[in-house]
């Protein structure tokens, strides 16, 4: 049977509830570190976040890979380390050679290039690999991490299909309003 | 669900009285605010000024330092040690205020208060190196309120706080003056605390961590005063029988809950209603009046009175879901003000008394010594009010109620050990202690937390410690938590002590008189009555010739979650005494201030903490250090 063809989802941080608190970034770095908090801290662990949290033009958001359909970093990447898997666009981390082309080419600055711990070089390689948000995939979550931290619920996890549809009905509820409106004043639409 | 919330039964009956009828408590309100905020539970958010709020990444990633250059290890210990400032201002308020009203009482102007332990006003003035020959009481009690009231005054840095100096062994005092770690003043010590936090004042993590240490100090100065002091007004506890949890609300009486830390209204209103007694049952109620203690005021009354405790912190919501409750009577602390709300879905008043202490929607009747006893009439009489608003198809009382035998103050812990050698009553406990019948002593302290669930931790702890026959003393919530579970009972030590710890318990209980064991667990007193162990503790050291860091002896707040209960844990490092924290503290973030506070602490001071938030391996670490000191001492 043919498999239902879904557009990605993707993380939608809406700005006008985000206080720029960072939780999601912090909840982010955890979630992807393996540990809990107050461990990783007092380990002293280098973990990074794969969002950024964005102030500018008056408004303060999160900003993360939007799993772009014809995703221009998979096109560029020489290695072919990227690629669409499972409803987003997934990084091979181990094929990865830290080339940044995938970073110039992100419209958002999604993708940050470095070792996930800070250890020291071995001559030859800085262990930087491309990351960026994965839906929390293979960290055994539900929810993604930065879904769940935020405390004003400014993040959701949006699935296209059931984005589009409440979009639509709102706009047809809108419509419909309209018209009786119209109807109302007796006014041909 | 419920059992997640807490161990505690009247949890079990009330909580799903408490979703049907759609009152949100505690609980519900810890679900609505998870997840909670990283930075702060690492302490690496700033708040002290208005170029803030700024955090620090705590995964080198994000920005090291502050607008005004601050890194980690200076937020945290900043943030830690203003909680340490505000434990000790809310401990030694209510001290001052305690003193104060002595002074009243010395002076003649507070006729409803008298000195009801005249035994021991000598004694604390002969502690305080105070001449007593041919005074009269009140000339005594004038004069220790006024060197009591001293510790708030004295401008000279060089000269200790005298109750402290009065109360320690002269090797923790000399090694507390090494490290210029010696309170001269309490006021002073919150205010400094205060002022080397300010924005751009003290940086350095370790010289901040010393000046509050220092403030909590202050605080163990503050306790002292206000635990003595109000032995001497209102009695020193002895051993009583009596009862806690919910199910000591009565159903045909006007019920009371007295609540918060302070007992000097607590006690009026418990003298008044003996006098109403007879309004109540005009009012209907065949009872008369049941008095019933929540909270610190709860374990103030219980081990002076035998005043029944129905609840511990987390549970002073459920109180008043049981619909019974016809007044909440409340001053100080720990007081959480959704009671209001939730009085306000029963008949029940809610009144505040302090008015530096008001809750909106409750009723305020502003309290003051010079008229305790017409306050607590009107109180009292409010009560009675509300009792005939009281709708008795809401009334629902959990059939929780386990037996207690409280009140074992220093005094009564060495009366008890007095019936086996009256000469040197300590040489029992010594020789247990030296011949491994007691293999250490472990104090409970603090409070309930909804990050543990109720109760849990501190009875597996006891337990495991009890079976491995450590002696268990306990204070505050954790005593609360105690009572509530049926720990303090002769029938507890028979069936969870270690036999050479129950052999030792039933000899010294049999001989004082009570026909049996002691308690599993001894209830010392509220929070405020931490004072009352080290106490015991520095007599034994004493007697040994040895400081309190030597002995085998534990703290542990396994609950914890005020900034009382910082200062308190600091104070317990601070002299000396190995200390388990069961709650995350806001300090991981600063790998110094951490590294200070559980390691470097032990070379500086011979204490420091533990954070273990599992209660068995936290018995198991707990036994560890009281063998390690055993060892010291060549038991
Ligand atoms: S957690 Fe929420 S409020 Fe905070 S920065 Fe992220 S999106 Fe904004
Ligand atoms: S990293 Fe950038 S380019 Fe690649 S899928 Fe995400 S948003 Fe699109
Ligand atoms: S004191 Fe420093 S770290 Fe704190 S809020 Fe102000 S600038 Fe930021």
């Amino acid at each position: 049977m043919k498999k239902l063809l879904r557009e990605n989802a993707i993380i939608f941080s809406d700005p006008e509830k985000c206080l720029g608190c960072h939780s999601c970034e912090l909840s982010c770095a955890v979630a992807h570190g393996g540990g809990d908090l107050h461990a990783a801290a007092v380990q002293g662990q280098t973990l990074r976040p794969r969002n950024r949290v964005v102030a500018a033009g008056g408004v303060t958001m999160p900003v993360q890979c939007r799993q772009c359909e014809d995703a221009p970093c998979a096109f560029a990447c020489p290695t072919g380390s990227i690629l669409q898997e499972e409803g987003r666009v997934a990084i091979r981390e181990k094929n990865c050679v830290g080339c940044k082309v995938c970073v110039m080419v992100c419209p958002f600055g999604a993708i940050s290039v470095k070792a996930e711990a800070d250890p020291p070089t071995d001559g030859r390689t800085n262990r930087g690999v491309a990351r960026k948000c994965d839906l929390c995939a293979h960290t055994g979550r539900e929810v993604p991490a930065c879904i769940e931290a935020c405390p004003t619920k400014a993040l959701s996890l949006v699935d296209l299909e059931e984005f589009r549809q409440s979009l639509l009905e709102a706009r047809v509820a809108e419509l419909a309003q309209s018209h009786r409106y119209l109807i109302q004043r007796k006014v041909k639409p | 669900m419920t059992m997640n919330y807490s161990i505690d039964p009247s949890a079990a009956t009330l909580l799903p009285l408490a979703k049907k009828e759609g009152i949100a408590t505690v609980w519900d309100r810890h679900k609505a605010m998870q997840p909670q905020c990283g930075f702060g539970q690492l302490g690496v958010c700033c708040r002290i000024c208005w170029k803030g709020p700024c955090r620090i990444d705590p995964f080198g990633d994000g920005p090291q330092r502050g607008i005004c250059g601050a890194d980690a290890d200076t937020i945290v210990a900043r943030n830690v040690i203003r909680m340490i400032a505000s434990g000790t201002a809310a401990h030694s308020e209510h001290g001052r205020h305690v003193a104060l009203a002595m002074l009243g009482v010395a002076e003649g102007k507070l006729p409803d208060y008298t000195i009801r332990d005249e035994e021991k006003l000598r004694a604390v003035a002969a502690k305080l190196g105070l001449d007593t020959t041919g005074k009269d009481l009140h000339d005594i009690a004038g004069e220790v309120a006024l060197v009591t009231l001293g510790d708030f005054q004295n401008q000279d840095h060089d000269k200790p706080c005298r109750w402290i100096a009065s109360t320690l062994t002269e090797k923790r005092l000399e090694r507390l003056a090494g490290l210029h770690a010696l309170p001269h003043n309490i006021d002073a010590m919150v205010t400094q605390i205060l002022a080397r936090t300010h924005v751009g004042c003290d940086a350095d993590a370790t010289n901040l961590i010393v000046g509050g240490i220092k403030g909590a100090l202050a605080d163990f100065d503050g306790m002292c005063l206000a635990t003595e002091l109000s032995d001497i007004l209102f009695g020193t506890p002895q051993p009583t029988v009596t009862a806690a949890n919910l199910g000591v609300l009565k159903e045909d009486a006007v019920n009371i809950a007295v609540h918060g830390h302070n007992p000097l209204l607590s006690e009026v209103v418990c003298d008044v209603a003996v006098l109403m007694e007879e309004e109540a049952r005009r009012a209907g109620a065949g009872g008369g009046i049941n008095i019933v203690g929540v909270c610190c005021t709860g374990n103030e009354v219980m081990v002076r009175h035998g005043i029944p405790l129905a609840a511990n912190y987390l549970s002073q919501e459920l109180a008043l879901i049981t619909g019974a409750v016809d007044a909440m009577v409340v001053d100080v602390q720990c007081i959480m003000p959704s009671v209001s709300e939730i009085g306000a879905c029963f008949h029940t008043e809610i009144i505040t008394t302090m008015d530096d202490n008001k809750i909106p929607g409750a009723t305020h009747v502003p309290f003051r010594e010079p008229t305790a006893a017409e306050n607590a009439r009107q109180i009292v009489t409010l009560a009675i009010d509300a009792f005939r608003r009281r709708n008795p198809q809401r009334v629902v009382i959990p059939d929780a109620k386990q037996t207690a035998v409280v009140g074992f103050g220093a005094e009564a812990i060495v009366g008890a050990l007095g019936a086996l050698n009256a000469d040197d009553p300590l040489k029992p406990l010594i020789d247990s202690i030296a011949n491994g019948n007691i293999r250490g002593i472990a104090l409970f302290a603090g409070c309930n937390n909804t990050q543990t669930t109720q109760d849990s931790s501190f009875v597996t702890m006891a337990k495991k410690l009890a079976r491995n026959n450590v002696l268990l003393l306990a204070t505050g919530c954790g005593a609360g938590a105690f009572a509530k579970h049926g720990l303090m009972t002769q029938e507890a030590t028979l069936e969870y002590a270690g036999d050479s710890l129950k052999a030792v318990l039933t000899a010294v209980g049999t001989e004082a008189g009570l026909g049996g064991p002691l308690p599993l667990v001894l209830h010392m007193g509220s929070c405020v009555d931490n004072s009352r162990a080290v106490a015991v503790a520095v007599a034994v050291a004493n007697r040994l010739g040895v400081d309190l860091d030597q002995l085998p002896l534990v703290a542990s707040a396994p609950e914890a979650m005020s900034e009382k209960a910082v200062a308190i844990g600091t104070w317990s490092v601070a002299l000396g005494i190995p200390t388990h924290v069961g709650t995350m503290p806001q300090i991981t973030g600063s790998p110094a201030v951490t590294k200070l506070l559980t390691e470097t602490a032990k070379e500086l001071l011979g204490g420091y903490f533990m954070v273990e938030l599992d209660p068995d391996k936290a018995a198991d670490r707990l036994l560890a250090v009281i063998d390690e000191r055993r060892r010291g001492l060549g038991i």
